[in-house]
């Protein structure tokens, strides 16, 4: 399509067939959405496509304003589709929401800062389910804090929690209403580098013990290919998406990862699409 | 569970340091208020004023302790008046502010109309409830609760609506209904706020009874400022003043002391507020 853009090995696509996506576990079709703005309709989804498998890892990438956090918003049922039709598990976002079927995680941690660490994690299971005791949620709580490396923080307050860690448990949370499906927002937006490498590489980890299927938004292009099999690439004005690239690294992802000829074309294809929809906007 | 005595060894060391460092950082204002009335008292003594214009500070010393059974039985009915109308404010306040945030219509009907009730000059106020009230209690704890109730109610709007959107977000995406988000988030949330509010309210109840006790009163230490200066009285004046100052800095630390020991979780929220 574009001559400028390296080469990508296509023949081992997993754009999956008609038959499959029956079977997506996220599915989506034809989505649009508008937010009114000063008044006015603006068009910020148009003509979403989507067919996510069970236990797959996708992101969204794409420039800011391509609605991207919209979309997760949509799949998470907070916002409803103006067009179009949205299966999560075969029932709506919502249902699939209240049946804890869905686990949230934002940018910003957004932990209560007067519980701990380990009332953090299970304060949204006690709000989903009111049959689940405390003591059960905390039981819960605390065995997703092993999981995500914080054994020793159960009882820490956010405020003596590195932004690092902050994050970890806001992972925990989504994790203890065991949900199918996680779905994520610039998890790791706010966090350094390091922090960076190190909590993406526990939330792989975690994908790999759990199954659950992760739909992640993202602004970094590495993150992107180092953790999804899949990575959507969208545009804006309206936001939609422009290309859907599968990620041939192979598995299991590590430090090497980094290195692979597959990892270096996807990132490289991914720059040339975004730096062309960065240059377009401006023309625009 | 070990390391409980280690932490509270070292918190109890620091705030022994903390206290040190506040009498440290205080005594230059010890100082200070010392020699301000050291020179008071040799201006008087040299000039000559005459003790009705303006009592030395010996001279009120004096007052207060010649005239010590009233003025503590005015304490007494001053203290209740602004205990009562302090305690009176802050539930409306409250109110108000949970009125407004759970029943949305109905807050946008009626948030004006508090903001424009606030642009009332309450003190004018004070001889209405007077004339509806009497003499008594009433009227003070009334117009105490008129003046007190907005800070608190602010406040805690405030705080009620600064909740991260995104855990909003987080709470409706799990099925959680408005109350059960008023309750388990916004309110705990909301305290820090509502006690910035409720120390703003305790110094305004202060000038509500005194205000409310000049403008008709029987009891009470704007009683006794008002009757000590119509007999020219100005040390009595002047005792009564020091007798509420006092007891407006206590009902104040009171409720510091109460804001220190409930949200405890809070501690940047202090210093940003008093910025």
């Amino acid at each position: 399509m574009n001559a400028m853009l390296p080469a990508i090995d296509t023949t081992q696509s997993t754009k999956p067939p008609i038959e499959a996506a029956k079977e997506a576990h996220i599915s989506a079709r034809n989505i649009a959405v508008d937010y009114r703005v000063n008044g006015r309709r603006q068009r910020v989804l148009q003509g979403i496509d989507l067919a996510i498998p069970k236990a797959s890892f996708v992101s969204f990438i794409g420039p800011s304003g391509c609605g991207k956090s919209t979309l997760l918003k949509v799949l998470a049922g907070l916002v409803a589709p103006n067009e179009g039709e949205v299966m999560v598990a075969g029932l709506s976002p919502r249902e699939a929401a209240r049946r804890r079927m869905i686990g949230l995680v934002f940018q910003d941690a957004t932990l209560l800062p007067w519980k701990s660490a380990l009332e953090n994690a299970a304060f949204l299971l006690q709000t989903a389910d009111k049959s689940v005791t405390r003591k059960q949620a905390a039981e819960r709580a605390g065995h997703m804090l092993r999981m995500v490396g914080l054994a020793d923080a159960e009882e820490k307050r956010p405020s003596q929690l590195s932004g690092g860690m902050r994050q970890r448990v806001a992972i925990a949370r989504a994790l203890a209403l065991d949900p199918e499906v996680l779905l994520m927002d610039e998890p790791f937006g706010a966090l350094d580098a390091i922090t960076r490498e190190e909590t993406s590489r526990s939330l792989l980890d975690i994908w790999q013990r759990t199954g659950k299927t992760v739909v992640l938004v993202t602004h970094s292009i590495d993150e992107a290919v180092f953790l999804s099999r899949e990575v959507h690439v969208m545009g804006t004005r309206p936001g939609r998406i422009i290309e859907t690239l599968p990620i041939a690294v192979s598995e299991p992802r590590t430090q090497e990862s980094f290195a692979e000829p597959a990892f270096t074309a996807a990132q490289a294809h991914l720059r040339g699409l975004l730096i062309q929809g960065h240059r377009a906007k401006g023309a625009g | 569970m070990s390391t409980q005595p280690i932490t509270d060894d070292v918190a109890d060391r620091s705030s022994m340091v903390a206290i040190h460092r506040a009498l440290v950082d205080l005594a230059p204002t010890f100082a200070l208020s010392f020699a301000v009335l050291a020179a008071w008292e040799l201006a008087i003594w040299l000039f000559k004023v005459p003790n009705f214009v303006l009592p030395a500070p010996s001279a009120i010393v004096t007052a207060l302790i010649e005239n010590r059974t009233q003025l503590a039985a005015a304490t007494k009915a001053t203290a209740v008046e602004i205990l009562l109308g302090f305690l009176l404010a802050a539930l409306v306040g409250i109110c108000v502010a949970l009125l407004i945030v759970r029943f949305e219509r109905f807050g946008r009907a009626l948030y004006p109309l508090v903001v424009l009730f606030q642009n009332i000059p309450k003190v004018a106020l004070a001889p209405i409830f007077i004339l509806w009230f009497g003499y008594d209690l009433t009227p003070k704890v009334t117009l105490i609760v008129v003046i007190a109730f907005f800070p608190v109610a602010i406040d805690m709007l405030t705080g009620l609506q600064s909740v991260e959107p995104s855990f909003v977000a987080l709470m409706q995406s799990v099925g959680a209904s408005r109350g059960e988000i008023l309750l388990r988030v916004r309110i705990p949330h909301s305290l820090p706020h509502l006690m910035a509010g409720l120390k703003v309210a305790i110094t305004f109840s202060v000038i509500g009874a005194i205000v409310g006790e000049f403008a008709g009163a029987n009891a009470g230490l704007g009683y006794v400022i008002q009757f000590a200066s119509t007999q020219l009285d100005t040390a009595l004046v002047f005792a009564a003043l020091v007798v509420v100052s006092v007891l407006g800095l206590l009902f104040y630390y009171v409720v510091e002391f109460l804001e220190r020991a409930m949200i405890s979780w809070a501690p940047k929220f202090d210093s940003m507020h008093r910025n």
